[in-house]
């Protein structure tokens, strides 16, 4: 009895100490294993596509073949390209297979999903990334799919690329944009990996000015909430983290924000990049929420000192570069621009080897 | 096993009013009120409610964490009732100081983004706190007789027993445990922060309102996938109210969708229990034991 009440008398104390350090749900999702990069691809190399989430016609999918082939790639089309079964594109259980044995081939070098919507943190339990970890290949998307490089990230620290998927190819690339073109361009040049990335973006009248360099994370904002407390919880520490939206409230940004605050996400981060973040209105215009996405994340970091950028070319929009997650870059925010720039990666193995 | 009950009210204790969160109306508070004074307590208004406060919040974050914060130290206060929720209490939650609250608990009233409350003082302070409707809840045609009445009931210490009619995705079982949870939007939010709550062997009850398909998915998914949906005593869920689907249909609607994420779990489920963000909204202490039996026949969640 007296024991009991001993215990029950502490617990309000340790409650209190966890509360100040506050971050016990990150601990437990640090990365240890050192970074792999996938090999680039050669000529001829194939690449997969799959649809982990939502949906996409298989009219919808040839301009991203045309393309990759033009590239000079091979491609090889998953099970789940030009099937629908409710908003997804088939079963969980078909979805999961398709991706499953994409990542398990030892011929396709690259898996391109076909599209976002949502679905993937569905099947993600029941993949297996042991052939992948032994194999390592590029998975490429974003939205819905940062779940995956959230996952790849923390609990196997292998790089994979967040891009445009193949919905964003035109069929008729004279009616592009300068930056759709750029954005699309530079899914190539990720995947050869001849030079370092370099991304150059305009100044923002409340951007936070430094240098910082550190390993590139980050993803959709809800995405990355919504993986807290799982075992794909992104590990932000000493990252450059990078975030973007589309669709939501304001209230609700905010609110996502502070849970990524609250997690610990966003104190030992390098530095912060802001991409396209549109918002959705109110629906009751008096009752819109009064402050704006750069308020938001301004007030939120208020405490923290590294640099932030906004309107970077990444997001639900036409400029949305192609990022390296996993590697590490460098991103300078100066009065006049921002770039971000990748740093050589060179493996902790081959150097003890030299 | 229970956690601390703060005292419950007695003819001519006073309960304070304050808007943690969005911004309300103070007419849309004066059923309330007058509600509450017949209940014999005295009430006490901060100036949150009907404020001169042109955003969407009820008040500056400072304004609105010193009013509470105000009202956690004041013990002649013996409960606060949240005039409504909307948004906000998240952006406050760590500012506030809850040690004098911890040495005289009081009843912390409300639900929806008052749920950040209820699971912070859970966790943290491990005291029980009162899940019930809001201010505007009092007004003609907002709510039951019986979701009002129930809030009385509560208050004033009555033990309360619901039932409720059974609903073909039921899981019939009985068990009890520590009754947790609120809105499921601000659940999956807290998790991985310091205001998480831990649901194992609990009775865990889930409403929300005017959330895409998709979403509601994601979030259960995001419970399921932080384990707080593994060894509950039992769940509850109350409205799904006004969900919204997306242009490319979800294809299932709400009950089914929360069945699939589901599968096979073997505690006892109820569906379309009265705790919701529609009329049907009952109150039920957060953080007291109850018994949740499910028959093929009827629901019941009772207070031991």
């Amino acid at each position: 009895m007296q024991r009991k009440n001993f215990i029950q008398s502490i617990l309000p104390l340790t409650a209190l100490l966890t509360q100040s350090t506050g971050t016990l749900a990150q601990q437990t999702a640090i990365p240890t294993k050192p970074l792999t990069i996938p090999n680039y691809l050669q000529p001829g190399d194939c690449i997969g596509i799959t649809c982990p989430a939502g949906y996409l016609t298989l009219d919808e999918v040839q301009p991203a073949v045309s393309k990759l082939t033009e590239w000079g790639y091979t491609i090889q089309l998953g099970s789940t390209v030009g099937t629908r079964y409710g908003s997804f594109a088939a079963t969980d259980a078909e979805r999961q297979q398709d991706l499953q044995a994409m990542l398990n081939s030892t011929t396709i070098k690259a898996i391109l999903c076909g599209r976002g919507g949502y679905g993937c943190n569905r099947i993600i339990d029941g993949l297996s990334f042991t052939a992948f970890a032994k194999y390592p290949k590029w998975l490429i998307g974003f939205s819905d799919i940062t779940l995956l490089h959230s996952h790849i990230h923390t609990q196997y620290n292998i790089a994979t690329l967040h891009s445009k998927m193949c919905n964003s190819f035109l069929a008729d690339w004279t009616k592009a944009e300068p930056a759709q073109l750029l954005s699309i361009e530079s899914i190539h040049k990720a995947l050869q990996g001849n030079t370092p990335m370099q991304y150059q973006c305009n100044a923002h009248a409340s951007n936070k000015l430094g240098t910082a360099t550190g390993v590139l994370v980050g993803g959709n904002l809800s995405i990355l909430c919504s993986a807290i407390g799982t075992s794909s919880q992104l590990h932000t520490s000493g990252a450059i983290l990078f975030l973007e939206e589309v669709g939501e409230y304001l209230y609700s940004i905010d609110r996502m924000l502070r849970t990524m605050q609250r997690s610990g996400a966003l104190a030992h981060i390098k530095a912060l990049i802001i991409g396209g973040f549109k918002h959705k209105p109110s629906e009751k215009p008096e009752e819109e929420f009064n402050e704006t996405v750069v308020d938001i994340v301004l007030n939120i970091t208020k405490e923290y000192n590294y640099p932030i950028c906004f309107n970077f070319m990444v997001g639900h929009q036409k400029a949305n570069d192609a990022l390296k997650c996993g590697v590490p870059h460098t991103l300078l925010v100066s009065k006049q621009y921002v770039t971000l720039t990748e740093q050589l990666h060179t493996p902790k193995k081959k150097k003890n080897k030299l | 096993m229970n956690l601390t009950i703060p005292p419950y009210l007695k003819k001519g204790d006073t309960i304070a009013i304050t808007c943690p969160a969005g911004y309300m109306d103070a007419a849309k508070a004066i059923t309330c009120i007058s509600t509450l004074q017949s209940w014999g307590l005295h009430v006490v208004v901060g100036n949150t409610l009907g404020s001169s406060s042109k955003t969407y919040f009820s008040g500056t974050d400072a304004q609105r964490r010193d009013e509470l914060q105000a009202m956690l130290n004041e013990p002649t206060i013996k409960a606060i009732l949240c005039g409504r929720g909307g948004y906000g209490i998240g952006r406050i939650i760590d500012a506030l100081d809850f040690s004098l609250y911890a040495q005289n608990p009081k009843w912390i009233i409300g639900f929806s983004d008052v749920t950040v409350l209820h699971s912070h003082i859970h966790t943290v302070l491990q005291c029980a706190t009162l899940h019930a409707p809001m201010a505007a809840a009092f007004n003609k045609g907002n709510s039951t007789a019986n979701a009002i009445a129930s809030i009385k009931d509560a208050l004033l210490g009555k033990k309360t027993t619901y039932t409720h009619t059974p609903h073909k995705y039921n899981i019939t079982g009985k068990a009890t445990g520590l009754l947790v949870g609120g809105n499921l939007s601000l659940i999956a939010h807290l998790i991985g922060t310091s205001s998480d709550i831990h649901t194992h062997g609990k009775i865990l009850c889930l409403e929300d309102v005017g959330e895409q398909l998709y979403n509601i998915d994601r979030m259960l998914y995001q419970l399921k996938r932080a384990q707080k949906l593994e060894n509950l005593a039992g769940l509850i869920l109350g409205g799904f109210t006004d969900c919204k689907d997306t242009e490319r249909p979800f294809g299932k609607k709400i009950d089914a969708l929360i069945k699939d994420v589901l599968g096979d779990v073997t505690y006892p489920v109820a569906y379309h229990f009265p705790i919701s963000h529609g009329r049907h909204n009952v109150a039920v202490k957060l953080g007291v034991t109850h018994t949740l039996t499910v028959t093929a026949r009827q629901v019941q969640l009772k207070q031991l």
